[in-house]
């Protein structure tokens, strides 16, 4: 391999990932290890994780360079980060909680991280401290695409893995069987709590107690709505119909109760990131524009005291010109896709049996042809992405 | 030129694809590249398993050929792990016993059928008979390696674009535009054509509208059914028709009459070693 192996950074859910040095560059690196089971193949988090990051060019999402895969194992070879945000906020915080302007910054890069994904037609799926990672530019950056997919028409539920609990959306909970970009809407809103009072704001023990904890804080909704999310339940669901109907009436407390340090611009956006109701969670892109962020009312701070830089750059993104580009054409795309998304959902409407729920394409291709005996290797399948000739 | 949504064969790919230079004839390795995906629809309805993860091998496997040659892979295999890794990628995984079985099974059903043909006439032809392997046995662990193999080898050679579109939406989509949508017999005659499709490596070359104008261009002139010509309908969908037309001729060559012989020979070259023998036995005329 072309890379040295240091220390270890951590351990997720599938995979160990190193601090790596490349031979040639001594450029420093993250190494992602997954094994290769004899049993499953090419785990699924994987081929997700790859096929979608791969293009997923974004200063807040952490750049994949380049994937190795051997016999027995996949190597992802990621941009190297400090740490991520849970030992951030471990090492940086005050008992954990950050100062609002570091707050303000992470939060900005989360957003903007997250609405580029959902530009993108992906979803995240698992956004949570510990896949959020940090450099020493106090750049914040989304990592751990396991668990992310493509959507086109509403995604179908897989499996109730998707997002950790204490990050995963009331709806989910409820068993919601399709769900969408504001599923990682509510876990921004569940990071933004964490970061001001440095720990996670609804803490269940499993899926009930979870949705408890986030009613004792953001009340009980209204029957109305709970059968309306429960009618888009699963039928096999964990019988999550039934326990939408027996929740105590609990009293809606001020998030300002809870976050007694928080701005009134930080509760009010906070507010619309963490409503009950999905389609009332405003979308990652408006949330970018809230006062919150846009207000001069914030004054710049000194630069805190430590051994990282403090965050720097927001809350006027300056995009590169090739990222500008690449955002246009990802728009038209998405566009494209949305008009195929509609006319699908159209025409699973119509024709009630058929079970397609169409992925949408996410990416042109690239190209970067390599001889295919390469051990590292990013396409050998052609790459420019031009009908043929006629 | 449009940027397209998902990655399309090249022009050099087209023109000589991997098992042409290596002397595969070019219908040779249409009838193999269709009866692979075959057996990729036969295994999906033997699974249950959804529409749309059978269809995403089936473009996989169509897009693999365009980057490998089927000296080096058997169509039995690559298909086998298509649909295997398109299950993953819709979220339906399926286990790996039960498509190895289900493969087994197509497979051992394949080899009947051509010994029965084969042999002569005067042969008694015993109807098929499934022999369910052991899972201690070779077969079953020689399966589960090239399943494994194929797999790797698709995610390695495609670089992890796996992406598909499929065309189902902007049928209905473009049928409604046309007014069109209430005419049972042309959508599903549309939608009939985009299944065969399938089959044939267009959805390796062609953006989808381009397909979706051809599979409605066979549905209407089948049924006699005209679309405006000025301006002409397809233009509305930002096709041409000389794509058009090359899609509707790739459709229509899957319907072409086979000899008998022919037919024989692709259920006998659907591992790598009989498609390495039957070059041995046609070395290409250089
Ligand atoms: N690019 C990186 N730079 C630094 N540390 C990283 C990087 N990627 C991951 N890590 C560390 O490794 C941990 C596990 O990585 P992650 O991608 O989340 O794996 P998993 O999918 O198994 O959860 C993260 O929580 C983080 O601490
Ligand atoms: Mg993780």
């Amino acid at each position: 391999m072309n890379y040295v192996q240091l220390e270890k950074l951590g351990e997720g859910t599938y995979a160990t990932v190193y601090k790596g040095r490349s031979r040639t560059t001594n450029e420093i690196v993250a190494l992602k290890e997954i094994h290769l089971d004899a049993e499953e193949g090419t785990p699924s988090t994987a081929i997700r994780e790859i096929s979608l990051m791969k293009e997923l060019k974004h200063i807040n999402i952490v750049r994949l360079y380049d994937v190795i895969h051997t016999e027995t194992k996949l190597v992802l070879i990621f941009e190297f980060c400090d740490r991520d945000l849970k030992k951030y906020m471990d090492t940086h915080g005050d008992r954990g909680a950050l100062d609002s302007v570091t707050v303000r910054s992470f939060m900005y890069q989360l957003l903007r991280g997250t609405a580029f994904c959902h530009e993108n037609r992906v979803l995240h799926r698992d956004l949570k401290p510990q896949n959020l990672l940090i450099n020493r530019k106090g750049e914040l950056k989304l990592g751990d695409f396991g668990l992310a997919r493509a959507f086109g028409v509403p995604v179908n539920t897989f499996s109730n893995e998707v997002v950790t609990l204490w990050y995963r959306a009331p709806d989910v909970l409820l068993g919601s069987r399709t769900y969408s970009t504001s599923i990682d809407v509510w876990s921004c809103g569940c990071i933004f709590a964490e970061m001001i009072s440095g720990v996670p704001i609804f803490r269940g023990r499993d899926n009930h107690d979870q949705l408890l904890h986030i009613m004792r804080i953001i009340g009980t909704p209204d029957e109305r709505l709970l059968r309306k999310i429960a009618s888009e339940a699963a039928p096999s669901g964990d019988g999550q119909a039934a326990a939408a109907k027996q929740f105590p009436r609990y009293p809606k407390i001020p998030f300002q109760q809870i976050l007694p340090k928080a701005s009134p611009q930080a509760i009010d956006l906070l507010e619309r990131l963490l409503q009950f109701d999905p389609a009332k969670r405003i979308s990652a892109a408006d949330a970018l524009k809230h006062p919150y962020f846009t207000s001069s009312a914030m004054v710049y701070p000194v630069p805190p005291t430590g051994t990282m830089a403090p965050p720097t750059y927001f809350p006027t993104p300056l995009q590169h010109p090739h990222q500008q580009h690449a955002a246009q054409q990802h728009d038209a795309q998405a566009a494209h896709a949305h008009a195929q998304a509609q006319a699908h959902a159209a025409y699973i409407a119509q024709q009630q049996g058929y079970n397609a729920a169409a992925q949408q394409p996410v990416y042109p291709m690239q190209g970067q042809p390599q001889p295919q005996q390469a051990q590292s290797q990013f396409v050998t399948y052609h790459g420019s992405g031009q009908a043929p000739a006629r | 030129m449009s940027t397209s949504l998902y990655p399309l064969a090249s022009l050099e790919q087209i023109e000589k694809s991997p098992s042409r230079q290596d002397g595969i004839p070019a219908e040779l390795e249409e009838d193999l590249r269709a009866f692979g995906c075959k057996l990729i629809h036969q295994a999906g309805v033997l699974l249950k398993q959804k529409q749309v993860a059978v269809a995403t091998a089936q473009i996989l496997f169509q897009r693999f050929w365009f980057v490998t040659s089927m000296k080096q892979f058997g169509i039995g295999d690559v298909g086998m792990g298509a649909l295997y890794l398109a299950s993953k990628l819709e979220e339906c995984p399926l286990r790996m016993r039960d498509l190895i079985n289900v493969y087994d099974l197509l497979l051992q059903r394949t080899a009947h059928t051509l010994s029965s043909q084969t042999a002569s006439s005067s042969h008694h032809k015993p109807d098929f008979k499934y022999s369910p392997m052991s899972y201690f046995g070779n077969t079953f662990y020689d399966l589960k390696d090239a399943l494994v193999v194929a797999e790797m080898q698709i995610l390695k050679r495609l670089g992890f674009q796996v992406n598909v579109v499929l065309p189902y939406g902007t049928l209905v989509n473009y049928l409604r535009v046309l007014g069109l949508a209430d005419r049972e017999e042309v959508s599903s005659r549309a939608w009939g054509y985009l299944n065969d499709a399938l089959q044939a490596p267009v959805y390796a070359l062609y953006q989808v509208p381009t397909i979706v104008s051809a599979a409605i261009l066979l549905a209407t002139r089948h049924l006699g059914i005209s679309l405006p010509t000025t301006p002409p309908w397809w233009e509305l969908f930002d096709a041409e028709w000389e794509d058009i037309w090359s899609v509707c001729g790739y459709i229509m060559r899957l319907y072409r009459n086979r000899t008998q012989k022919d037919q024989l020979l692709v259920l006998g070259m659907v591992t790598k070693q009989s498609v390495r023998q039957w070059l041995e036995d046609n070395p290409p005329a250089s």
